[in-house]
């Protein structure tokens, strides 16, 4: 009990009471950064794995005046397709599942019968010998003239590239929270440092090393940096069930689900912490510059 | 335990506070550093505990020469230097307990060995009743008291006093240095800036003259028996007055 005190006043510094809560607002934000390039990644990783190992060819509609040869055009275009090394399988989606994909542009309401739709495909491969499409897509276009043939990477190369954005947005998020509070545990260390400048003379002149002043600015950037990581942690862990609820009233596919697994949960706690050790070397490291360069 | 060899002292651009000053002080002794106010007493003491450094001359402590220390063997030399300080320098959130502790805190003394000594040196300065009390609420000789504790609580090789007896009636004052007189017995060695001439010749100890800037060793004045305290300890020959020199 007689050691239990800090030996400098530094809890009733001006920093006392702004530090904290610029540390939560900046853990706030980095921890927001954090789970929308996490949620980000988990919606491109689900797309691209329910995407890999298939393709879709596009049969165009009959010209009017032509029945029967879109049936004919399928059927030369799946013998073509079943040809093909490394295709496992190829549907014909029927009219139901095709109504399916367009309700949600047309409503559920529509009907197709008059509408000139193209017939689609569904053709399974072997991820491990994906085909020459270039090569299939020119032979389909001969037995099939006006046939598609989409592999999808177009725009899962365009959805990968916006995650990779979103993560390095993120990244530069967190690095300059990091730098922000950098600067900020350095300015209030040296306003304390100036503050107690007669406190520490004289824990000098009774024989105290610099590491023993310096021990105190860190356990107290410490205890800032803690409070005010965690303040801010739970905030964003408010916002991000408050943003979930939303995502689940929506209900649509192309939203992201905004569910973390422990790993992450992990990662996100880490972040108080982590904000306080930096806290807290800074704060050790500016005081043993500051003093170091005394006489 | 202490050498100046033509030491000189200014203070930025300003004036020579001392010049040319020389002594030496022996292990174990006991000197009052008088002068009038103003004279460079406690730029003296600010020499010989490490605040200050000088600006020409060579100045020994412990055997080392002073300007050849690092911080960190500064650190180490001050913790065998026991400082009581003309304005007490008592850290205000701390208890007078906690205050008289700090120097065994700060050399890494574990708290369970120093309770009860450092409850038995505020009790022995007069303060058992205030041990728990905050430095503002004392009054001025309670609190210098309490730096005295402080400054003695580390049994130092070297103590060094300014005006330690500046703020309390002639009874504390005489019981403070019957303290300090038995920390010199136990090998101390002893320094006190004042301009208390009373004290000064009713304890026989050779006297460091402080006057424009310069320094005069004076022998032991003869005791008196002055004083409220009554007591007549501070004849000549009481205690273990140390040999000192002065150039």
């Amino acid at each position: 009990m007689l050691f239990r005190r800090t030996d400098l006043p530094l809890d009733r510094d001006p920093s006392g009471r702004f530090l904290p809560w610029l540390i939560a607002l900046m853990v706030y934000l980095a921890a927001l950064a954090l789970v929308s390039a996490m949620t980000m990644g988990k919606m491109v990783e689900r797309w691209d794995t329910g995407l890999s190992g298939t393709f879709t060819v596009q049969v165009p509609p009959p010209e009017i005046g032509a029945p029967g040869a879109q049936e004919a055009a399928i059927d030369r275009v799946i013998e073509l397709l079943l040809d093909t090394k490394a295709v496992r399988s190829a549907e014909v989606l029927e009219p139901d599942e095709i109504a399916a994909l367009l309700e949600p542009w047309l409503g559920a309401g529509a009907t197709y019968g008059e509408l000139p739709l193209p017939a689609l495909i569904s053709v399974g491969i072997d991820p491990a010998a994906a085909p020459d499409y270039q090569d299939l897509a020119r032979r389909l276009a001969e037995a099939a003239p006006g046939t598609v043939l989409d592999d999808h990477q177009s725009w899962l190369g365009q959805l990968l590239d916006l995650a990779r954005a979103i993560e390095l947005v993120a990244a530069l998020i967190v690095i300059l929270v990091g730098a922000s509070a950098i600067a900020m545990v350095i300015f209030a260390t040296r306003m304390g440092l100036a503050i107690h400048g007669r406190v520490i003379e004289l824990l000098h002149l009774i024989g105290a090393q610099d590491a023993y002043v310096a021990r105190e600015f860190e356990i107290h950037a410490l205890r800032l940096a803690l409070r005010g990581g965690v303040v801010g942690l739970l905030f964003a862990i408010a916002t991000v069930i408050l943003v979930a609820r939303l995502f689940d009233r929506l209900d649509s596919v192309l939203l992201p689900e905004l569910t973390l697994s422990p790993i992450e949960w992990a990662a996100l706690a880490m972040l108080p912490l982590a904000i306080a050790v930096v806290a807290m070397l800074t704060a050790r490291f500016t005081v043993l510059g500051n003093l170091g360069r005394m006489p | 335990m202490i050498r100046f060899e033509d030491v000189a002292l200014r203070y930025g651009a300003g004036p020579e506070i001392l010049r040319q000053v020389s002594f030496h002080l022996e292990p174990g002794s006991f000197h009052f550093l008088a002068g009038s106010s103003g004279a460079g007493k406690s730029s003296l003491l600010k020499l010989m505990y490490l605040a200050q450094r000088p600006t020409s001359g060579r100045a020994h402590l412990f055997g080392r020469d002073v300007t050849t220390l690092t911080r960190g063997e500064t650190a180490l030399m001050r913790r065998r230097i026991g400082v009581v300080f003309q304005d007490f320098r008592l850290l205000d959130h701390l208890t007078a307990l906690e205050n008289v502790a700090l120097p065994l805190k700060v050399s890494g003394q574990r708290e369970n060995k120093v309770q009860q000594h450092v409850a038995e040196l505020l009790a022995w300065v007069g303060l058992a009743d205030h041990i728990h009390a905050y430095p503002p609420t004392l009054s001025g000789g309670q609190q210098q008291r309490v730096a005295i504790a402080r400054a003695v609580v580390g049994r130092p090789s070297l103590l060094l006093a300014d005006e330690p007896t500046g703020n309390v009636d002639d009874r504390i004052a005489v019981r403070l240095l019957y303290l300090f007189e038995e920390l010199n017995k136990l090998g101390t060695t002893i320094v006190i800036a004042t301009h208390n001439e009373s004290l000064v010749s009713r304890f026989s100890y050779p006297v460091l003259s402080l006057s424009g800037g310069e320094v005069r060793m004076r022998t032991a004045p003869a005791a008196a028996s002055a004083g409220a305290g009554g007591t007549d300890r501070g004849s000549a020959g009481q205690g273990s007055a140390g040999q000192g020199s002065a150039a």
